[in-house]
Order: C-alpha cells, then sequence, then structure tokens
C-alpha cells in the first residue's frame, strides 16, 4: 500500500521531474563540461577536423618540426599518369575529356593548380562547369595539403603515406596541431581569476544585486501596505497598475522605458521645459544610467513583492487590527507590532527569490543600457552571455561563458543552502505546531 | 474506337509524357542567402543575387535544361546577431547557403569548418571575376586560399562640418587644403581636438557635439590605432601584432578629447539615430564614419549638399609615429558546407553573376560603397557618382584592412573592452593598456606579439 502510495505520489510528480531535468539539470550539466573547454566559434561545438595547412606549417616549423619536413607537406603538385586517369575514371570524369588529357598532357607535373586548370581549359572535351573541371584537378593532385580528415587515423596515415620518411613524433606532432576542435582545458577559470576586469563586474553584480533588491522589497511592502488601508475597490486597481511591469511584456517595457528616458522622451522634454539638464538618461551618464537600471528590475519585483505581501496581509487575523485600534494603536505602531511580524516569512521569501533571481538576469539591462554607458553596467550574467553568444566581432568564446555561467550556478546554490539555513526555511515547511 | 480517335488519344498520350520528361528534368533549387549589417540602401545585396538567379535560368534554358531558383534573403541590420544567427546555425545544419559578412570572419567560420573555399567552386581567369580589383581577392583570402567573392569596398573618412570651420577662422581655400595637410601629417588628431574646442567655445556647436566619434564598437577604432603607429600583423611572421605603445597613446587620445569636453565620458553607447541626427544637420563639429554613410544621411535624414555642407579626408595621424590613414572593410559572399555539392556549385554561380560590374554598381551608388572591380568604375552609374569616385581616387589608395587570422576577434574584442574602460575613466589608460595585454596573453598565449 505504502509503495503503491509513493508510486502515485511520483506519477504525480513525474512532469515537474522532467521539467527539472530538461530544463535545469541538463543544462547545468553541459555548462559545466563546456566550461572545461576551450569551444568557441573558431572550434565550433560539435568536433573538429585535422586540416594541414600553410600557418599551421609555418608555425610548426617554429615549433621544432624540422623543415624540410614542413617544406614537403606544404608543397601541391598534380602529376598526370596513369594512377590519376584511373582515380579521376573512378570519379565520374568525362571518359573523352580523361582520353584528351591523357593523350595531351599524360607524364606531365604542374606545381601550380590553376595552370594545370588553363591547361584543361584549352581542351576541346572540357566540362561546362568549372566545378566539374576543378573536380576533375582534384583526381590528380598529390598533397595533403589542406585536406580535411576526419578522423586522428586517417590523418596520421595520409602523413604517413605521403611523408613514409617523416619520424612517428613528428607526424605525432603534425596531427595533434592540426586539430581544429575543442580540448579540454582549466584555462578558463585560470583566466577569470587573473583579470582585473573580473573584479569590476563582481562589484556591479553586488551593487546591482543588492541595491534592486532593497528597492524591491521596500516597493513592494510599501504598495501592499498602503493599498491594504485602502478601500477594496481602490485597492485593486491600484494594485492593478502596479502589476503592469510585472505582466507587461519585457521588451515592450524596455522600449516604454526608453520613451521615458531617452532623448525627447518624457523627462528629457520635461527637464528642458524646467531648465534642467536634459540628456539621454538611460546612456549619457553613470548615475543615472545605474538609476534606470535598478528601477526597471525594481519595479518588476515589486511587483512580485506586492502580490506576495498582499496576500500575507489578508491573512492577518483581522481581530488583532481591531484590538489595536481598541487599544488607541497608530496606524505605524499596528504595522510595526502586527502587520511586520507576520509578514517575516514572505519578505525573507522575496529577498531569497529575488536574489537569486537578480543574479541571473541580464536582459533587462540588455535591452536597455547594454551594460552601457562604456561596460559601467555590466553585471556578471550580462558578461556571460556576451562572451558566449553575442559578440559583434564574431567570435563566440563557449567555453568561457559557460565557466563564467557556472560560477554564477555554484554562487546560486551556495547562497540559495545559506538562506534556507539563515531564515530556516526547514521551520516554515514543518508541520504546524499546533493541530487544528 | 476508330484509327482517327486511337489516333488522337495516342498523341495526347505523347504530348503528356512528353510534359512529364521535361517536368522530371526541371530542376528546383532553394538557396538561402543571409546578409548581416545591411539596411535598406544595402539591399542589392540580396536583391543582386535573385537578379542573378533570373539570369541563370535564362541561361539554363537556352542550354535545354530548366533550372527554377528561389533566393530566400534574409538580413540583420546589427552585426552580434547576425553572427550569432550564422554560428549557431552553422552547428545545427542549418547555416544559408550563401553568406554575406566582413571578411574577417573567413580566419574564424573556415577554421571550424563552415565555410567552402570558393576557389573550389568558381573561374577567377573568367569574367566578371577576372577584373576584380586583386587586393580586394587578397582581403577575401586565408592561409593560401580564397574563401570569398568580395561584395563591396568602402573607406572610412573624416568629415568637417564646413560652417563650422568657417566659423572658427577657416577660409574655403583652407578647407580645402585640409584633406592634404591630414594625408601629410601636418593636421594631426590633436589639431582636430583644438577645433573641435574652438567650434564648442564659439558656441557654433553643443558642448559634446565638437568631435563625434563612432558611437559603438566597430572597425573604425583601429584606425586611431594605425594613427599611433599601431600595426595589427607582424609582416614577417604574419602573427598578430599588439603594440602598447600605440594603444596607450590612441586611449590617451580619446581620454584628453573627454578632458577637452569636445566628447562625454559617457559618450559610447550613445544612440546610432543621435549621431545620425548631428551629423546630418550640421549639429556636430567634426566625426568620422563611412563612405556609405552619406546614402543614408541623404535618403533618411534628409541631407541635401553633402559636398556643400561637408569636407571629407583620412583619419589624421595621431602622431609623429603614425600615418593618416583608412580601413576598408569589404564584405563578402561566402559558400556555406550546408547543402549538397550541387546545390553550392549553384550558390557560387550565382555569386559571380551578381559581381558583373552593372549589377555591382546598382549595389555601390545606392548604397555609397566602393567597386570591386575596374571594369565597374567605368559604369556610367558609377563613373559618373561624384562621391564614388572621389572616394575611390582619394581615399581607397591608402586604405588597410583588418587580418582574416581567427583569433583577431579575441584581440578586438580586448581592444574595445580597454578603450571603453580607459575613455569612461573606470580604469586609469596604463591599467585598461595592461587589462588588455593580460586577456590576451591568457587566452591566446604567444600566438599575438606584444610589443
Amino acid at each position: 500500500m505504502r509503495t503503491r502510495s509513493y508510486m502515485v505520489g511520483l506519477a504525480f510528480m513525474s512532469p515537474a521531474l522532467v521539467v527539472l531535468i530538461g530544463f535545469f539539470f541538463l543544462p547545468v550539466v553541459l555548462t559545466a563540461v563546456f566550461a572545461f573547454t576551450n569551444m568557441s566559434t573558431s572550434t565550433g561545438i560539435s568536433g573538429g577536423s585535422y586540416v594541414v595547412t600553410g600557418n599551421l606549417l609555418t608555425a610548426l616549423k617554429e615549433n621544432g618540426v624540422p623543415v624540410e619536413i614542413a617544406d614537403a607537406l606544404s608543397k601541391a603538385s598534380f602529376v598526370v599518369d596513369p594512377e590519376g586517369i584511373a582515380k579521376a575514371r573512378d570519379a565520374g570524369t568525362d571518359p573523352a575529356f580523361l582520353a584528351e588529357i591523357e593523350q595531351q598532357l599524360g607524364g606531365r607535373t604542374f606545381t601550380d593548380e590553376r595552370l594545370f586548370e588553363r591547361e584543361l581549359k584549352t581542351l576541346q572535351h572540357r566540362p561546362r562547369s568549372i566545378r566539374d573541371l576543378k573536380l576533375a584537378v582534384d583526381q590528380f593532385e598529390l598533397s595533403i595539403l589542406n585536406s580535411r580528415f576526419t578522423s586522428e587515423s586517417a590523418a596520421r596515415q595520409a602523413i604517413a603515406t605521403f611523408l613514409p620518411s617523416a619520424p612517428a613524433d613528428t607526424v605525432d606532432q603534425i596531427v595533434e596541431a592540426s586539430y581544429t576542435g575543442w580540448t579540454w582545458t582549466t584555462a578558463n577559470f585560470k583566466q577569470l581569476f587573473s583579470t582585473s576586469d573580473t573584479w569590476r563586474i563582481v562589484l556591479n553584480t553586488v551593487f546591482y544585486v543588492a541595491v534592486t533588491l532593497s528597492f524591491t522589497v521596500f516597493v513592494g511592502l510599501f504598495l501592499a501596505v498602503t493599498t491594504f488601508y485602502l478601500p477594496a475597490g481602490a485597492a485593486s486597481a491600484f494594485s492593478m497598475l502596479w502589476l503592469l511591469p510585472r505582466i507587461t511584456p519585457i521588451v515592450l517595457y524596455a522600449v516604454m522605458w526608453k520613451w521615458f528616458t531617452w532623448e525627447g522622451g518624457f523627462l528629457y522634454t520635461a527637464a528642458d521645459a524646467l531648465g534642467l539638464p536634459a540628456f539621454n538618461y538611460m546612456k549619457g551618464s553613470v548615475p543615472t544610467a545605474w538609476t534606470i537600471v535598478i528601477m526597471v528590475n525594481g519595479f518588476i519585483g515589486a511587483a512580485f513583492a506586492m502580490i506576495l505581501f498582499s496576500s500575507a496581509l489578508k491573512a492577518i487575523p483581522v481581530q488583532q487590527l481591531w484590538a489595536s485600534e481598541v487599544d488607541g494603536a497608530s496606524r505605524w505602531q499596528q504595522i510595526r507590532y502586527i502587520i511586520l511580524p507576520h509578514l517575516r516569512w514572505p519578505i525573507l521569501f522575496v529577498t531569497s527569490y529575488q536574489t537569486l533571481s537578480l543574479l541571473s538576469s541580464y536582459q533587462e539591462i540588455w535591452l536597455t543600457t547594454n551594460g552601457g554607458p562604456g561596460r559601467t553596467t555590466t553585471v556578471w550574467a550580462l558578461e556571460s552571455f556576451n562572451t558566449a553568444l553575442n559578440s559583434y566581432t564574431g567570435n563566440l568564446q563557449y567555453g568561457l561563458g559557460a565557466a563564467m555561467a557556472l560560477i554564477l550556478v555554484i554562487v546560486g546554490v551556495s547562497l540559495s543552502i545559506i538562506y534556507l539555513r539563515l531564515f530556516r526555511f526547514d521551520e516554515l515547511l514543518g508541520r504546524p505546531k499546533i493541530e487544528f | 474506337m476508330t484509327v482517327a480517335s486511337f489516333m488522337k488519344s495516342a498523341t495526347l498520350a505523347a504530348a503528356l509524357l512528353a510534359s512529364t520528361a521535361v517536368l522530371a528534368s526541371a530542376k528546383d533549387v532553394t538557396i538561402k542567402v543571409w546578409a548581416g549589417g545591411t539596411g535598406p540602401t544595402n539591399d542589392y545585396r540580396i536583391e543582386a543575387i535573385k537578379m542573378a538567379a533570373d539570369i541563370l535560368e535564362r541561361e539554363a534554358v537556352i542550354r535545354g535544361e530548366e533550372l527554377n531558383v528561389t533566393v530566400e534573403g534574409q538580413t540583420w541590420t546589427t552585426w552580434d546577431d547576425f553572427k550569432q544567427a550564422v554560428t549557431l546555425a552553422a552547428e545545427s545544419n542549418t547555416a544559408p547557403n550563401i553568406i554575406v559578412s566582413g571578411h574577417e570572419d573567413i580566419g574564424t567560420w573556415s577554421q571550424s569548418g563552415l565555410l567552402r573555399p570558393v576557389e573550389d567552386y568558381v573561374d577567377f581567369d573568367a569574367w566578371p571575376l577576372n577584373q576584380l580589383y586583386p587586393n580586394l581577392i587578397d582581403v577575401a583570402s586565408f592561409d593560401g586560399r580564397v574563401w570569398g567573392i568580395p561584395q563591396d569596398a568602402e573607406s572610412r573618412p573624416f568629415f568637417f562640418s564646413r560652417s563650422h570651420m568657417k566659423a572658427i577662422g577657416y577660409t574655403d581655400a583652407d578647407i580645402e587644403a585640409l584633406p592634404g595637410k591630414v594625408e601629410s601629417g601636418e593636421y594631426t588628431l590633436y589639431s582636430m581636438l583644438d577645433d573641435a574646442k574652438k567650434m564648442q567655445d564659439a558656441g557654433v556647436v553643443e558642448p559634446g557635439k565638437g568631435f563625434m566619434p563612432r558611437p559603438s564598437n566597430g572597425t573604425d577604432y583601429w584606425q586611431f590605432y594605425q594613427s599611433f603607429g599601431g600595426e595589427m600583423t607582424d609582416r614577417e611572421s604574419g602573427k598578430l601584432v599588439l603594440d602598447r605603445q600605440a594603444l596607450t597613446d590612441m586611449y590617451q587620445f580619446f581620454v584628453d578629447a573627454v578632458e577637452k569636453g569636445v566628447v562625454p565620458a559617457t559618450y559610447l553607447g550613445t544612440t546610432w539615430d543621435s549621431w545620425h541626427d548631428a551629423v546630418a544637420h550640421d549639429k556636430a563639429g567634426i566625426w568620422h564614419g563611412g563612405t556609405w554613410h552619406k546614402a543614408e544621411w541623404e535618403t533618411k535624414w534628409g541631407l541635401k549638399d553633402f559636398f556643400g555642407q561637408m569636407q571629407y579626408s583620412l583619419i589624421p595621424a595621431g602622431n609623429e609615429k603614425g600615418r593618416a590613414n583608412t580601413i576598408t572593410h569589404p564584405l563578402v559572399y561566402l559558400l556555406s558546407t550546408t547543402g549538397t555539392d550541387d546545390d553550392a556549385t549553384i550558390a557560387a554561380e550565382l555569386i559571380t553573376i551578381a559581381s558583373e560590374p552593372r549589377i555591382n554598381a546598382l549595389h555601390a551608388v545606392k548604397s555609397g560603397h566602393l567597386a570591386i572591380g575596374t571594369a565597374e568604375a567605368e559604369i556610367p552609374l558609377y563613373a559618373n557618382d561624384r562621391w564614388t569616385t572621389v572616394a575611390t581616387e582619394a581615399l581607397l589608395p591608402h586604405a588597410t584592412s583588418l587580418p582574416n587570422d581567427p583569433d583577431f576577434g579575441v584581440v578586438w574584442k580586448a581592444m574595445y573592452k580597454g578603450l571603453e574602460a580607459s575613455w569612461t575613466k573606470t580604469s586609469p589608460v596604463a591599467d585598461a593598456v595592461s587589462g588588455v595585454e593580460s586577456e590576451i596573453k591568457a587566452t591566446l598565449g604567444d600566438k599575438v606579439v606584444i610589443r
């Protein structure tokens, strides 16, 4: 019976578990894997290949590969011999064209691909398509330069076949260096801990989270308490108004802030009319940029806090308020001695939930100041996103960005544990001490 | 059934069969083209491919084939979103067949296997590719192979407001002589700061609008690095170079500009619309932009008399170590590894036809870009356009380009981060330069020569 009830419970939980695994555990695991790699746009995600290029051979010469081996690998030649003809025939080259090649160019060797192509273009049976002509040229090539090998063994074998005299350790060195894909590394973390930029972003993040959190809690509390004392109809209307930041789509919400704060916007026009400094407040100065970032996020959080606090206020036994009024308590005394003690758990919940939420949020900043002016309002989550997925120069550093995200996950989980301990959430979730 | 009716049915059946045979030989191909940094004035980056598809289909008909090419174009006005889209699409094998991007992406994308070398699909000995400027083909090459076909070229000039220059004492003759003085090194970036300050002091431009540089990251900032003697690659080894002194002088220049009050410390991140509004409506003193901006100012911002309102020159030298310069940042048509080899062959044919001088001239003149080949410079539409001709003759010969090295993006990102930190005075110049150096060393090690 007990097993059955456990199974039923598990069945009810299964959708949540699937979501948790798919949208939390799996991304975290993948982030952790990516964080220990040098994955970037250059290396790709799905794996690389082995390519010996001219630049690679130049670099290898500097790193001890004998010059004669590097030079031999850097040469390409095109030999019109029976072997090449047979290869071209197998690849489907037009027999008439091949016969002409054999007749006119048989036994010749070309060191320049372009010259060989030009010779082929003079033949009567040349293919109409330049692509077909180039495919025919490839069949006569004796070189591994710029060929992409999908496996290490294929690359090793190609080099050994092309250059049988090359020592094994040199071949190993060339094959290893020719890999274009990603490799495992801890360099991302070393880089993060060694640059001063990291600490500047950490400070920005701490400032942003602390100030926005305070704003959220105080404004949320203020709204909940003030609407609590209003008549029901007016309270509902005000609550709905203050919910707008939460329910408005984020892009629209950001655009509205731009209309409000940019040149020609409401604030600009008003300040200009009053003779006050009028400029783009969102991007034109560091203090105003921070103020706007904090307000943009703070109002979203405050709306969330207001709902929680308002519902908690409704649960306060109204007799306690009546009794306090009989005793002559002022509104402030009611708030201080009745309402705030009752709101302890909701305040703690909002504090911990919003801390974690703010730590990982970047979209509001991205859509408003975009971390500027300069990089003064850049926070950790935004920098992580920009590093991994959003770069003007096109080089997306997935590995480094994932390392930043992993640090954020570790900080978030650690803070969760601290909050659970510090605020004794187990008591909140424990069985009631009195019987109902 | 009579013989006549039988014959009629047989003829009809034969006709039907024949029509299906024709239909069966018809080839339908869909070619996707994605272009970055492309707005309404640059629409010929995609339109040219559509025109090419029409020509290719007509050529096929003449050869007795039926070819239906559907071109699906998509554009992005920004670069970061576009590059993210291309990179992630490539990882999921859904990249477009043709990518129109900056040439500096060739290094990174060719290494990751995203690109096919275009030289394997086109004939550089045949028209119209045999008349392309060789230096533009070099820009589209990396590691000994040609990866792209140049789509356009440009240069990035300095601009001066003629009326504001006159207001601080320049005569018409002085203004005409200015480009020459810039080129010779007589008029430097610091001379420019002095003039910008004078304009503000004279009250002809608002404070903070004396000098209006590009408001966001871009190729342009490497020009200032070159103005102070910086080099991006080592000529001997071909390795990337970071010149500490040039970087220091460049950062210091922008700090000095802030201290003079001609540009705000919080300038970077200003909206493009504010910038266009100021420079096109003669509210700014001196600024720098691209040759293509003229088209935007005229079509979108109502600029009527470009030559009467603005003077242009190279980017002035910063000190005696540097030189007046400009950077050309050609966009290139690239072939992705997505799709079959046949698709790539058709895509390459489309790119080749789109490079016809007459077709490319439509893009060049409409968008304020420069010709990609000698024959295009002789097309009347192009040759009779004053701006493209002037820019080709006066600016392009001095143009350099960014390296195609796959690691250049890391150096670029670090350079701009350092510029932001020093410009906003978040870090002193020396610390910003050290930050750039340590980031590059940590990421790239000895792949970059730090001088």
